[in-house]
């Protein structure tokens, strides 16, 4: 699949993080893998859970929950890790992401796609490529997983924290 | 064609750093005869493969070069500074066309007309010194060669072998070439050619008996066919001092025993020769000059035998099959770690003796492909001697540089990042370190400063030292300046070790006038980084007066070490095994009551860290635990882990951009069941640690 395809594919992975439900554009995930032994590196920042083996490469797993500035995640049986293909600053690279639980994949056509909202959202809507009515209760999140999950990004959203505990408690 | 020319490129930027090492030896040495030949020889292969290539520029660029080597090579010019300065440039320059053929880039441009010039000034001055002195100095190719009746005639022999079109060479072409010498008349022998039947049209079947007057010598002549010395018979003759073209008798003669015999030999025509010429002083010669010249070609081809035997012993292989090669060697470590653990687990005796053999042979293969990954630092230096030349030039500062040890050889990852470091090491020693002639004398040194670049192996470390005789560093000023810049609290108390290693700092520069070369604030601090890249360390150290010792500290490689392989709580780590001194098992109890985290092993008190504590590992402690004895600035050190499970060869996978700014851990290998290892880089852990 060439790079303009990837771009105009429609399809979302959806996943839970909490009662909160997020997706992602599809050309993003490789792979969704259950659950496995997760191998801490020590001091390394909260958000980095540590590194997997992925068929002899070495993954390193991010805390989505923690990334987002909820509590770190409770591995259930639902838990799984997304294997996203990341791009930063024209290098291509794998990061494993944990969520709580995959839900569906959804066509999602470019004018369904609601602009992000400006305030009263705990998340920065930098990370939000757009909203998506789910029915008449839920929206959902479209994110934009280059950027939540690029290495300089890990870094400011440590700095921007304080904020976003502040604000929910 | 491309396929040709990106080969092309490859072969010539090699040339072009040979090029550039023979021309460096050559200033140092400069009535070196074999050093001039050298120059000249790369020259000329240049220019001829970028002719033939379609590379005219360089092509014809070089041959100016070339040309002033000539002179110098038959001592009609003497070398100077300025040619010097302006060879080299060109060198230069001829590694800028190499990527910008078409001079598209307006400085390649403008650098091309001004060497030119500069190139064509120095030819001019000899060319016209050279008229006064020398009667048969023409300063081109015209053809005016061998239109007079002083110039020799040679015979050449010149049997193609028969695949000699395989490679591209049109012999031809040759004979070509042979006419921008002088006069030339070629006879070709068809009486090998088979019949139709048996005819091979990639075969070459024909050979020449070609006769030419020139004025150049027989070295010029078998220039010619330097492309083509492997792949043909070729015999170069000098009949005679004189120019037999005008001599109609004489190629009547040969063409009549040409009809006559298949095959004319060197006698027949020795004896036409002699018949044709009646002048019996020249028959005298005629003798002389034909011996003599049949033993300047035999030495020569043995010089040249001599070069080629010892440049058969390697071949050249692209870095990227080596990568390859080495990624498979990795997966095959891997695999067999898991045959091991399987085997280890069923428990049966024949596969057991094969498992060992397989472990034994895939530690050789490791080794061996190691050992080709490696390439000695040599293949650096000349950049190095490079830049001392032009910044002793530039700041007028004379400076000797002496590289010992050049033959060791590391990664050539390693060696690829190590350049510009030790670039900007040698720079700071230039610019800061080695004083002004005077200041030296004054202080009672030698006004020659000199540089010392050495590498030697030590354990599974390579060292790499740059050390001068400068001014050394005052760690006073450096204090100050610290101090100033807020680095450090004006009462930090520290070691004359730990001064030092401010000026690795990041904003840290002595220097007190910003100057063209160095000091700019972005410097050590950039050393270190790029040397801690590649896993290595760099330390300074200095005495007033005396000068400044860099040391650089690099692993051996990066992508497999041996390995101890331990665990504590659940998580297994690496510890390099060559750092590793000795392992002590000690009680938790005993660790507990440990004052001042130092504990007594074999009488001897050393200081310890407690990693289940330090990596926050959590767990509970196990009752009896393990002390690693590791070396840390020459100094033991103990590390207490759980438990020691045993030797690991493990290769090494970097863990991501993510962690990037995890230095303990320098990256984590997959166990043969399929379990991460983090491996550990103690001299880190224990810095970090010391630090806390």
């Amino acid at each position: 699949m060439s790079k303009e395809e990837k771009k105009t594919l429609n399809s979302y992975l959806s996943f839970k993080l909490g009662e909160e439900i997020f997706a992602a554009n599809v050309s993003k995930v490789l792979n969704i893998l259950e659950m496995t032994k997760i191998t801490k590196v020590p001091k390394a920042p909260e958000y980095m859970k540590g590194v997997i083996n992925l068929r002899g490469t070495v993954l390193p797993v991010v805390d989505t929950r923690v990334k987002f500035s909820m509590s770190a995640t409770e591995f259930t049986t639902n838990t799984c890790i997304l294997v996203l293909d990341i791009d930063i600053e024209s290098d291509s690279l794998h990061v494993g992401a944990l969520v709580d639980a995959v839900q569906e994949v959804l066509e999602i056509e470019p004018h369904q796609i609601l602009p992000p909202p400006n305030i009263g959202n705990k998340f920065r809507s930098e990370f939000i490529n757009g909203m998506y009515k789910l029915n008449e209760e839920q929206f959902i999140m479209l994110l934009d997983m280059d950027k939540v999950f690029s290495v300089d990004d890990l870094l400011e959203i440590r700095e921007i924290a304080p904020d976003v505990y502040a604000e929910n408690a | 064609m491309d396929h040709f020319q990106s080969k092309f490129v490859e072969e010539a930027t090699e040339l072009i750093v040979d090029l550039e090492q023979a021309l460096l030896n050559l200033e140092s040495n400069q009535n070196d005869k074999e050093s001039i030949g050298l120059v000249f020889r790369v020259m000329h292969t240049l220019k001829g493969n970028s002719s033939m290539f379609g590379f005219d520029k360089i092509g014809e660029f070089t041959h100016h070069l070339e040309t002033i080597y000539d002179f110098v090579r038959q001592g009609k010019m003497k070398l100077t500074d300025e040619i010097f300065n302006v060879t080299l440039k060109s060198v230069d320059h001829l590694s800028a066309l190499l990527n910008d053929i078409n001079l598209t880039d307006p400085v390649n441009k403008d650098n091309h007309v001004s060497i030119t010039q500069q190139v064509l000034n120095i030819i001019n001055l000899i060319g016209h010194n050279d008229l006064n002195t020398s009667s048969d100095f023409s300063g081109n190719d015209d053809d005016s060669y061998g239109l007079f009746e002083e110039a020799s005639t040679y015979h050449i022999f010149f049997k193609p072998k028969e695949n000699i079109f395989s490679n591209g060479t049109n012999p031809l072409f040759l004979i070509d070439e042979l006419h921008g010498l002088g006069q030339v008349k070629a006879y070709p022998n068809l009486s090998s050619l088979p019949g139709l039947q048996q005819i091979n049209i990639s075969s070459s079947y024909i050979y020449w008996d070609i006769f030419l007057s020139t004025y150049k010598n027989a070295n010029d002549i078998s220039d010619v066919f330097i492309f083509v010395e492997d792949d043909c018979d070729l015999v170069i003759t000098k009949l005679i001092e004189k120019n037999l073209f005008f001599n109609e008798s004489f190629f009547q003669r040969i063409e009549s025993l040409l009809k006559e015999k298949i095959n004319i030999n060197l006698i027949d025509i020795q004896q036409i020769v002699l018949n044709t010429i009646d002048n019996t002083n020249d028959q005298v010669v005629f003798e002389n000059v034909k011996e003599e010249k049949l033993l300047n070609v035999n030495s020569q081809t043995k010089e040249i035998r001599d070069i080629k035997d010892s440049s058969i012993s390697s071949i050249r292989v692209s870095s990227f099959k080596i990568d390859e090669m080495m990624n498979l060697v990795s997966e095959l470590v891997t695999s067999q770690a898991r045959l091991s653990l399987l085997v280890e687990h069923y428990n049966i005796p024949e596969l057991m003796a094969i498992a060992e053999n397989m472990q034994k042979l895939s530690r050789q293969l490791r080794d061996n492909a190691f050992s080709i990954s490696l390439i000695p630092l040599q293949s650096i230096v000349t950049r190095f001697q490079r830049l001392v030349r032009d910044l002793s030039h530039e700041l007028k500062k004379d400076i000797e540089f002496i590289t010992e040890g050049t033959e060791t050889e590391l990664d050539k990852t390693i060696i690829e990042n190590l350049t510009d470091p030790i670039m900007h090491i040698l720079r700071n020693s230039l610019d800061h370190g080695i004083e002004d002639a005077e200041v030296r004398t004054k202080t009672g040194k030698p006004a020659k400063g000199k540089i010392i670049l050495s590498a030697f192996y030590s354990g599974a470390y390579v060292y790499i030292e740059v050390k001068d005789d400068g001014a050394g560093i005052n760690p006073e000023i450096i204090r100050e300046k610290a101090i100033s810049k807020g680095l450090i609290a004006a009462d930090a108390s520290l070691t004359q070790k730990e001064i030092f290693d401010l000026v690795f700092q990041p904003g840290f520069s002595t220097a007190k006038v910003v100057t063209d070369v160095s000091g700019r604030g972005v410097g050590m601090d950039v050393v270190r980084r790029k040397i801690s890249d590649i896993r290595g360390e760099v330390e300074i150290d200095s005495k007033i007066g005396h000068g400044t010792t860099i040391t650089i500290k690099l692993p051996l490689t990066l992508s497999i070490i041996d390995g101890l392989l331990v665990l504590i709580n659940d998580t297994y780590f690496i510890l390099q095994l060559a750092a590793v001194k000795k392992i002590y098992s000690i009680t938790h109890k005993e660790v507990q009551k440990a004052q001042r985290n130092m504990i007594i092993l074999d009488g001897e008190s050393i200081p310890f860290y407690y990693l289940r504590d330090e990596f926050e590992m959590g767990g509970t402690p196990f009752d009896v635990e393990q002390v690693i004895v590791v070396m840390y600035q020459d100094s033991p050190v103990g590390l207490i882990i759980d438990k020691v499970v045993g030797e690991y060869q493990a290769v090494i996978k970097p863990l991501g951009k993510h962690y990037k700014n995890q230095d303990m851990i320098s990256g984590a290998s997959i166990l043969g069941d399929g379990t991460i290892a983090l491996v550990t880089d103690t001299n880190k852990i224990i810095k970090k640690c010391s630090r806390e």
